[in-house]
């Protein structure tokens, strides 16, 4: 090879190139955006079984049929009670619909807190506890309050990282409801 | 004794093969007898701590990690591959749950430009070595012998006091 040295200038130019004009693509995107989104989105709802605070049992299975908002929550995180009002508004508007279902998913809390919690305030919709962590491992959860909207054939139709409002709850059910079955 | 005197590089490079293939073998044999908690805690090695900022899923406490290293045991009790396990977590987390980038897209970079930039350098390195030992070994010529004798009896000649 004649000019060997000007061969590996080159190289390292184009290697220079490449790596600018590849990060130079990248500028704006977030690494971690996937985090602030869910994967689960339009793909089937994960399987989970977990038990209300008075015993029923709530799975896939018994949700089935319905537009269900899947809320995961625990007493001591300061967004999850923001986000509360929100919750109660937008459940009274839809609690007579018969093709709604709402269900609250305690995550990473103790039976205890929870129980005096819900005795103090006790919200109208399903309270179930995850003690195995099960359910929120299925979602995907990192961290609560994240809300999950499942179609009534059951795909996973919208989800909120962080606290929730009306809007954003009656979209995700609206987005639930028009997945057609 | 002349014989192996004469075959000691070709000994020397046998052995070293030797040991290089004894080493290999010995950590294929010992990759493959992996037992189900020690395959369990090296994938959960890999995996980041869902609601931690930089802790592995090995090293984290939460309820999260916890619950993780569990469902990791259960799935390689199960039968479930190494392969298996990281993508059931990736399809629910996303890329983000690997601590380490993966082999493909932007990863391939990553992983890339290291090597990339070993070759290189190693390359150059090569050829600057070469070029060093092109280079003529310099003689002195019998004029600059002179020189050095002249300036040595110069130094040896005490200097004469000015005109007193």
């Amino acid at each position: 090879m004649k000019h060997p040295a000007r061969w590996i200038t080159i190289a390292v130019a184009v290697v220079v190139a490449v790596i600018g004009i590849v990060l130079a693509t990248q500028v704006g995107t977030d690494p971690t955006a996937d985090t602030r989104s869910s994967p689960l989105l339009g793909k089937a709802a994960p399987q989970f079984s977990v038990r209300t605070l008075d015993g029923a049992r709530v799975t896939n299975t018994t949700l089935a049929g319905k537009a269900v908002i899947v809320n995961f929550w625990n007493t001591w995180c300061t967004p999850c009670r923001e986000e509360h009002d929100a919750l109660s508004i937008f459940y009274a508007r839809h609690a007579n619909e018969p093709d709604f279902a709402m269900v609250g998913i305690v995550r990473d809390d103790t039976a205890r807190a929870v129980g005096s919690y819900q005795k103090r305030t006790p919200d109208p919709w399903a309270i179930a506890l995850d003690p195995s962590s099960a359910a929120s491992l299925a979602f995907g959860t990192r961290g609560q309050p994240e809300t999950y909207a499942i179609s009534p054939d059951g795909l996973v139709a919208g989800a909120q990282i962080g606290p929730a409002t009306v809007e954003s709850l009656d979209r995700m059910l609206d987005a639930a409801r028009r997945i057609p079955q | 004794m002349n014989v192996v005197a004469r075959h000691r590089r070709t000994l020397t490079w046998v052995a070293l093969l030797a040991l290089v293939a004894g080493v290999l073998v010995y950590v294929a044999a010992s990759g493959g007898s992996d037992t189900p908690a020690t395959r369990a805690r090296d994938l959960s090695a890999e995996l980041r701590c869902p609601d931690c900022e930089s802790l592995s899923v090995l090293d984290s406490h939460t309820q999260s990690a916890r619950a993780i290293r569990a469902d990791i045991l259960r799935r390689v009790e199960a039968g479930e591959s190494d392969e298996e396990v990281r993508q059931f977590y990736v399809d629910t987390y996303g890329e983000s749950i690997l601590l380490s980038p993966e082999g493909g897209g932007l990863g391939v970079l990553v992983w890339g430009v290291p090597v990339i930039a070993v070759l290189l350098g190693g390359a150059g390195l090569v050829l600057a070595l070469r070029r060093w030992q092109r280079q003529p070994r310099l003689h002195a010529s019998g004029e600059d012998e002179a020189l050095v004798e002249r300036a040595l009896a110069d130094r040896a000649t005490p200097e004469e006091p000015d005109g007193e």
